[in-house]
Formats: C-alpha cells, structure tokens, sequence
C-alpha cells in the first residue's frame, strides 16, 4: 500500500506539472498564435490612455515580453521557490506555493487562494456529507422496496433534483427561507474559528441546496446499483446461509454496490472543491469558485492559471484517495 | 470615470426634475455644512430632500458590492462608487458639496483651505492646505504629503486604475514616479512644489481652467511617503477622513472604524453618521437587492441600480416604491460613427445612421425609461453645466426613427440603396448586446446592412475598438460605448470624446477618431475663457459634433436605487448619481 500510495503521488507531481504546462499554453501560448501581441497584452493592465512607454514599462514589468519558456520557467520556479516581486516602493518576498501576482489587483496569488479556499472547503465537506447520507440511504430504501410509494415518490424528487439546477433552487431556498420565512436570514460566510455556530447556521441553505443536487444523483446510482447487486447469486447464497437481512444488504449488498459510487464522489468532490462556482455566486460566499468568476471577469490570467492548479490538485488528491478507498472496500483490487 | 468597474462612466447625477427642484431647494443647501431640506418618504424624494435625517452616531452601516473595487488606494481608481466612497477614509485636495440637488455638483475645498489661484497667465496655480488635518496616526498633514501622492500617480506599473490628467497637464510629463524618482527627497516632480508645509504650487503646459476638479479626484488626497507601501497600500491607506480602516480582505469585506483624529469642523462635508462601515464584496446582485428590501444592507454599493427582478417588484409596490429614486447617473450610451473608416467617413452615411436609428428600441434594451433612461438628442446630458438642448435629427417628432430623411441622406451619399459596415459592441453586456441588435434592426429599413462583431468588455478599448489601427483594418465603422464626466461640466465631458488630440493608439475614448478643427479651436478657446463664456463653448461643442454626425446619442443613462428605511440621511447627491456616501448612516 505504501508504494502505491508513493507511485500516486509521484504521479501526482507529473500531472500537475502537466497540466501548469497545458493551462499556461492555453493563457499565453493560444493569444499569441491568434496575433496578439506582448504589447496589447500589457495594454489591458495599464488603464485608461496609456502612452506607449506606460504600457511598456508594464509589460517589461509583468515578464509578458520574455519567451513563453522562460515565463513558464519564471512561473514554475516561484511555485517551488518563491519569488520576489516589486511593489513599488520596495521588493516583496512570495514565498513557496507563490503562483505568481495578479496583473489586477497586483497581490500574489497564494494567500487569495488561500483565503478563498475555506469557505470552498466549508462547503464541499458538508454539502458533501448530506449527500452521501442522504443519497445512499434513500438509495439504498428505495432498491430494497423496489415499487413502493416511497420509492416512486423518492425517485421522483431525485429525478426533479438532477434536473433543476444550483441557482434556481438556490435562488427559491433564500426567497423561502431567508427572506419570506427568515429561519436563516442574511445569509453570509463565518469563519468555523470565529463562530462555529454562525458558521453552521449560514451554511445550512448552501449545503442543502448543493446537496440536493448530488444526493438526488446519488440516491439513483445507488438504488441501480443496489438492484442489481442484490441480484446477484452471492446475495442469494448469504440468504441461504441464513445470515441476518441487515448484514445481507449493508455487508454484502451495500458493500459492493458503493464501489462506483466511491468513483463518483471521488470526483465530485475534488471538482467542488476547486470551487464551486453556481453555488458559491448564489449565496455569495467568497470562495474558490467565486474567485474564478472574478478572475475571468478580470482577465487576470495568473489568478485563472493559479485557481486552475488548485481545482486540479484538488481533483488528482481526491482520485489518488479514491483509488485508495477502492482497494480498501474492495479486496480484488490489491491483487 | 468608471461605472461598476466595468467602462468609462460618469457620476454626475440629477435630472430636469431635480434642477428644478433644486432651485427651490438652493438656500437650504447654502452655507458650510452639508444642509439640505428633510423629505418625507416617497418616490424620488431623496433627488430633492435629505430622507431619514440624523445628527448623530447611528448603528452599523452595510454596503453590499456585486464585484470589487479597482482599488481602494485613493491614487489607483476610476470607479465612480469608489471615488464617493473614499471620502470617508480620505480628505482630497477638493469635493463636491454635501447637498441635494443640483448644489450636490457644486465644487468646495476639502483639505484645500481655499480655492486656489492663478498666475503666470493661468500656468501656475497656488493652494493653501487647511493646517491642522491629522492622519489617523496623529501626524499633522504637509503639503508635501499632498505632493507625494500626486508623484504616485505617475507609476502606472503599480497605480494603473486612476485618472492619468497630471501626466497630461503638469510641466514635467516624463517624471517617472517616486519609485524610481533618484533625486534627492523624491523631489523629482518639479512642476510641483511645497514652499512651505501648507502651500502647494503647481505649474501646468498649459492653462487648464478646471485644475481644482482634477483636485478633486481621491489621487489629491495626501499619502505620508514612509507609509506608502505601493501596491500594498490599497489594504490600509493611511486615513485623513470621518473613518480609517480595521480590516480588509481583498475580494470579501472591508471594515472601517472611526477616525478619532478626524474633525469634523475641518471637513464639513462628511459626517461621522455611523459607528462602523461595513462593505461586503461580491455579492450576487439578486442577493443585494433582496438584503435591500430586507433591510439587512443599506446601500448597493455600486450605486448602479437594482436588478431588473427588484425593479419590477418595486415600482408594482406603492410601500417599496417610496423607498425609490430614480436619478440620472450622469452617464450617457453612444454609437459612435467612425469619421476615418469608409463609407462612413462620409458625413452624410454618418447622418442617415443619425436618423434611422429607432432610439425607443435601443431605450428598451437598455432598459426602459427607469433603468435604461431618457432618450438623448445631444452628447451632453442634461446635467453637464453648459448642456444645451437641441434636436438636430428630429429625434423627438419621430423617436423610432426618420426612414425618409435618412434615405435622402443615403443619397446624398452616394449610396441610395445603403451599405455595410461592421458594429463593434461588448459581447459580455447584454444591454449592449441588445442595443446593438435594435441598432442592426433599424439600419436594415433604410438598406444599411451591420455586421456585429462583439469582443471581451475586458479588452474592448485597448484592443478592439478603441485601438484605430485594429478599426481600421477591420473596417469598423460604428462602435458603441458608453460615457460619463470626469467633473460635471462640458470640458470634463466632451474632451476625451471629441477633441483630436485625444486620439490614441490604444485605449481611445475619442472613438470616432473625430478631428474636427472647429471643435478643436473650441476646446483651445475654452483654456482661454472663464465663468458664462466658457460655459457658453461646450454647447457650441456639443452642437457641432452633432453636425459632425460623429456620435449617435441614445440615451441618458437613470438608475432605480432602493433605500432601506434603516439608512439616515439618504439623498443623492448630484456629481455621483448615487446616495451621498459621505455622509449617509445607519439606524441604531
């Protein structure tokens, strides 16, 4: 386990470093290839009316008139070493992860990130751990009475879940319930060190509303895969051995049916917490997500280049932990 | 100045309504302290009355924002809400009169002790300091510290946001900034200088008459050269105003705090009317509107009006509707008509463009008469100190557009059964978007085919269609835009839109690359004259541009902004179009 574990993540570093390769070819390489040049780069981060030797100075400043090796070099080494950046009076030190300084706002990039990503992480955790509940459970109910009311009544809200999306029953969660009925009124992000209740409190609509998405998508992968498990002939055979029903489904049947469902969520979770951007713009919540909005308003490519590395990270950690879990509830994979 | 951190804008704000209304209100908005007339709660009454009034030290006050500020370091933003919003942190040289109505453009001192004056034919300008301004440390304000921020401006690699008329006006345009400024105590900026600690000189090119409103932008407010921090100085300027920060985290919320150093007998424009400010960033604007109606927030921020779902919720609810104005922003939207690319350097293309274009449609794309605006005949709105109306192309008989003077001009033309060119618009806007559609629709009646090429707002005036080189060799022949004042008279406003010796490589606002001789020497008699005289010149400007056929104007931009019962002293105050965010304040 421990040198899968290190293979994965020696992975890890190629991928990612892959991927800085490609996403900084798609920011700086593709422009150049459709003509645009340094200069008219640099023209759109100097403001109104600049004169030909303020747009200059920028671009000499932002490193955009260098070859596109040597800024990926530049922007590689300030993620492993840091890097040092002028500030105007005097030379800032951005130390390691830095990924680089917005042409916008011109401060790094790292501690933006940094700041926006618990109140992403707040969220996925706990929208997350609603759906998984809440998915798996109703999915699970559901195979096993198979026709019922609850099972047509439950598949018949997942499927409305799936098909409405975050800013609509975002949008109708705050009207309802936190101006019409204010049970969670203005909502906004807390800090969990500074009030772990308020934290709660403003999350819960968020949440909810996040997770009614994925559990409704959850309960339906379940359900199929549970049906079709519990068809099948070991099911039949723990049943013949007399085992307890509970132990059949949750032991037997559960255990297997979950091993897609591990892939998914997987995957799912290391998207969201790349941020999630519907959601986090509905509730206004300052978090990754919202930061990539921003910087693609804002045209600032090294915040869009720096939130792109995270979502990535975020999404090869969490297929490496999957992979893991796989081999843990899942036996045949070690072999 | 920019509107919502998007483009150019104005935030000059009041409407025929309000200088009307104005007028009878004048004498309560007289004298040094920001007085106005109490209005009781109805539609539109903070245009012409101070709603909610208070004297005191209310609660918190809350502002939400739908994006971010281009900088809160007063020497590095345009954004028109920020430029109201800094007077609360910081004193600039000068501002604009704390009042309602049209007083509310009224330029008055601010750490300036006076007016200032002029010398050496109006090359030289001398202002006093008022002498005893603190900074939230306790450190007494130089005139130095004043001339230091000014130098700031210069350093475009780290200040890029703000307003670049120093360079363009003061004697020494090549200065590099302070931070690359090798002479000794930074005193490389020599078209200005500090005789002594409350006196500042400035020598100009040329005779610029309206100095004291480039004064007026937050860059003129003073920065202790050993607490300037560069680009980090945007996370805690160092305060001269009503309030001073706490804290500041870039993209999510900004609070401040009272200045105990601030006197408010030295700045009567402000007010201390809140014990803490608090301003929420990147809010989604339904989410605003719905704290505004709430009462949870008393001011969007942007000052750039409700979303189309409140609007209509508001003005369908006689309750929500007393909460409501409906200014005048001070902004106008345009299609400009390219003077240089063909066939529309031919005037009279230009004029059948004029009269074909169905203002009603391009009104209802921008949002109909409440949050798009009033039709417009002239380049100036009315609100611009020497507008002048006139209707050169019988807009207001036939609003939807003179199909029959139009063909004539065609004619006249030489292309009786139209032509094509291409329209450039911001793909990202859809008002734009749709106004560019209804343009393309009217001009298809007379025969005029449009192409429309929609690019990234982001780059829209750098690379596209503000960038002659790419218009011309893309054959684009009518862009549209968008513009508001600087400062609210008709040299602030026409300027950068029309003189010749605007047009620039990149980041053009002259668009129409119009280089009109006539305009031109008026702008040059302009520097010239003072008081009716100058005033006179911009209606002339204005009025020959329109002959020019250079800009189609559509209209004069309003705004539909709610205030919450919970918000004291709310009126809007006439430069910024928006609530007077100097002196506004909360309920306990």
């Amino acid at each position: 386990m421990i040198f899968f574990i290190i293979r994965r993540l020696v992975l890890t570093v190629f991928l990612l470093i892959l991927v800085s390769i490609i996403t900084f070819a798609i920011f700086f390489l593709v422009p150049r290839l459709a003509g645009q040049t340094a200069y008219q780069l640099a023209a759109q981060y100097v403001g109104r009316s600049p004169t030909p030797s303020e747009i200059k100075a920028v671009e000499i400043k932002l490193g955009l008139n260098d070859p596109l090796y040597l800024q990926y070099g530049r922007y590689l080494k300030g993620i492993v070493f840091g890097i040092h950046y002028n500030n105007g009076p005097d030379v800032s030190y951005c130390p390691f992860p830095c990924f680089g300084y917005s042409f916008r706002n011109q401060q790094p990039v790292w501690p933006q990130l940094v700041s926006a990503a618990p109140v992403t992480l707040s969220l996925a955790i706990g929208a997350s751990v609603l759906w998984l509940i809440g998915g798996v459970s109703i999915g699970v109910l559901s195979a096993l009475r198979r026709g019922s009311i609850f099972d047509r009544f439950s598949m018949g809200v997942a499927l409305a879940g799936v098909s409405l999306p975050v800013f609509f029953t975002g949008l109708i969660a705050l009207e309802l319930f936190s101006y019409k009925w204010p049970i969670f009124p203005n909502v906004h992000f807390v800090p969990i060190t500074t009030n772990p209740l308020l934290w709660a409190r403003n999350l819960v609509l968020p949440w909810v509303t996040l997770a009614f998405l994925y559990a409704a998508l959850y309960a339906r992968l379940t359900r199929a895969g549970m049906l079709e498990t519990m068809g099948e002939d070991y099911i039949r055979t723990a049943r013949a051995k007399g085992l307890p029903e509970r132990q059949v489904v949750v032991k037997h049947g559960l255990r297997a049916a979950l091993t897609p469902i591990i892939t998914i969520f997987g995957l799912d979770l290391g998207l969201l917490l790349g941020g999630a951007i519907l959601t986090e713009t509905t509730f206004s919540l300052p978090g990754l997500g919202q930061f990539t909005i921003l910087a693609i308003q804002n045209q600032d490519l090294p915040e869009i280049l720096g939130v792109v590395m995270i979502a990535s990270f975020f999404i090869v950690i969490a297929n490496m932990i999957v992979d893991i879990l796989y081999a843990v509830v899942d036996p045949r994979v070690r072999f | 100045m920019k509107r919502r951190g998007t483009f150019a804008a104005t935030a000059v704000g009041a409407i025929a309504a309000l200088v009307i209304s104005a007028c009878s209100s004048s004498s309560s908005s007289s004298g040094s302290t920001p007085t106005s007339t109490a209005g009781a709660v109805a539609f539109n009454a903070g245009l012409t009355s101070v709603v909610n009034p208070s004297s005191g030290k209310g609660g918190t006050l809350t502002y939400d924002d739908s994006s971010t500020p281009d900088s809160f370091d007063p020497g590095n933003t345009y954004y028109a809400w920020v430029l109201n919003f800094d007077r609360l942190f910081v004193m600039p040289m000068f501002t604009y009169k704390s009042c309602t109505g049209t007083c509310g453009e009224q330029l008055v001192p601010d750490l300036a002790a006076d007016m200032g004056t002029t010398s050496d034919n109006g090359l030289t300008w001398t202002f006093h300091i008022q002498p005893n301004i603190k900074f939230e440390d306790g450190t007494v304000v130089t005139s130095q510290d004043v001339k230091y921020a000014i130098e700031r401006t210069y350093d475009r690699t780290v200040a890029a946001n703000g307003p670049t008329y120093y360079q363009a006006l003061l004697a020494d345009p090549k200065y590099p900034g302070p931070y690359k400024d090798r002479s000794k105590n930074l005193m490389g900026l020599t078209s200005v200088q500090t005789p002594d600690a409350t006196t500042i000189v400035f020598h100009l090119q040329a005779p610029f008459p309206d100095l004291p409103y480039v004064l007026a932008f937050p860059s003129s407010a003073p920065v202790p050269p050993a607490k300037d921090t560069g680009s980090n100085y945007q996370l805690h300027p160092v305060s001269t105003g009503p309030y001073m920060f706490q804290s500041y985290q870039l993209n999510k919320q900004l609070t401040l705090v009272p200045n105990p150093q601030w006197n408010a007998a030295t700045d009567p424009n402000s007010k201390q009317a809140a014990s803490k400010i608090i301003v929420n960033l990147n809010v989604s604007q339904p989410d605003i509107d719905n704290r505004l109606l709430a009462g949870d927030v008393q001011i969007d921020a942007a000052g750039a009006g409700v979303s189309a779902a409140a609007q209509a919720r508001i003005l369908s609810n006689p309750a929500l509707k007393a909460n409501a104005d409906n200014p005048v922003d001070g902004f106008a939207r345009f299609a400009y008509l390219n003077t240089k690319v063909a066939p529309m350097n031919n005037i009279h293309c230009r004029m059948a463009v004029e009269y074909a274009v169905n203002k009603v449609n391009t009104q209802t794309a921008y949002g109909g008469p409440y949050a798009g605006g009033a039709i417009a005949t002239t380049v100036m709105p009315p609100n611009i100190v020497g507008y002048k109306s006139f209707d050169l192309y019988n807009v207001k008989s036939q609003p939807t557009g003179d199909i029959t003077a139009a063909k004539q001009q065609l004619t006249l033309c030489g292309q009786p059964n139209g032509f094509s060119t291409n329209l450039a618009y911001r793909s990202d806007r859809p008002k734009e978007t749709a106004s560019a559609t209804a343009i393309q629709a009217s001009l298809a009646q007379v025969g005029i085919k449009l192409t429309l090429k929609g690019f990234p707002a982001g780059s829209y005036y750098t690379n596209f269609a503000g960038a002659p080189a790419y218009v011309h060799s893309h054959n684009i022949g009518m862009a549209m835009g968008g513009w508001g004042a600087d400062w609210p008279d008709g040299f602030g406003f026409l300027d950068s839109l029309t003189a010749g010796n605007t047009i620039s490589s990149t980041g053009n606002s002259n668009i129409a690359e119009l280089n009109d001789p006539v305009v031109n020497d008026l702008f040059t008699k302009s520097s010239t004259l003072t008081g009716a005289a100058r005033t006179a010149v911009w209606a002339q400007i204005d009025e020959q541009v329109m002959k020019d056929a250079a800009i189609v104007p559509l209209t004069y931009e309003k705004t539909l902004l709610y205030r919450p019962t919970s918000l004291t002293n709310a009126y809007i105050q006439a430069y910024y179009g928006m609530y007077n965010y100097a002196t506004a304040g909360a309920k306990s």
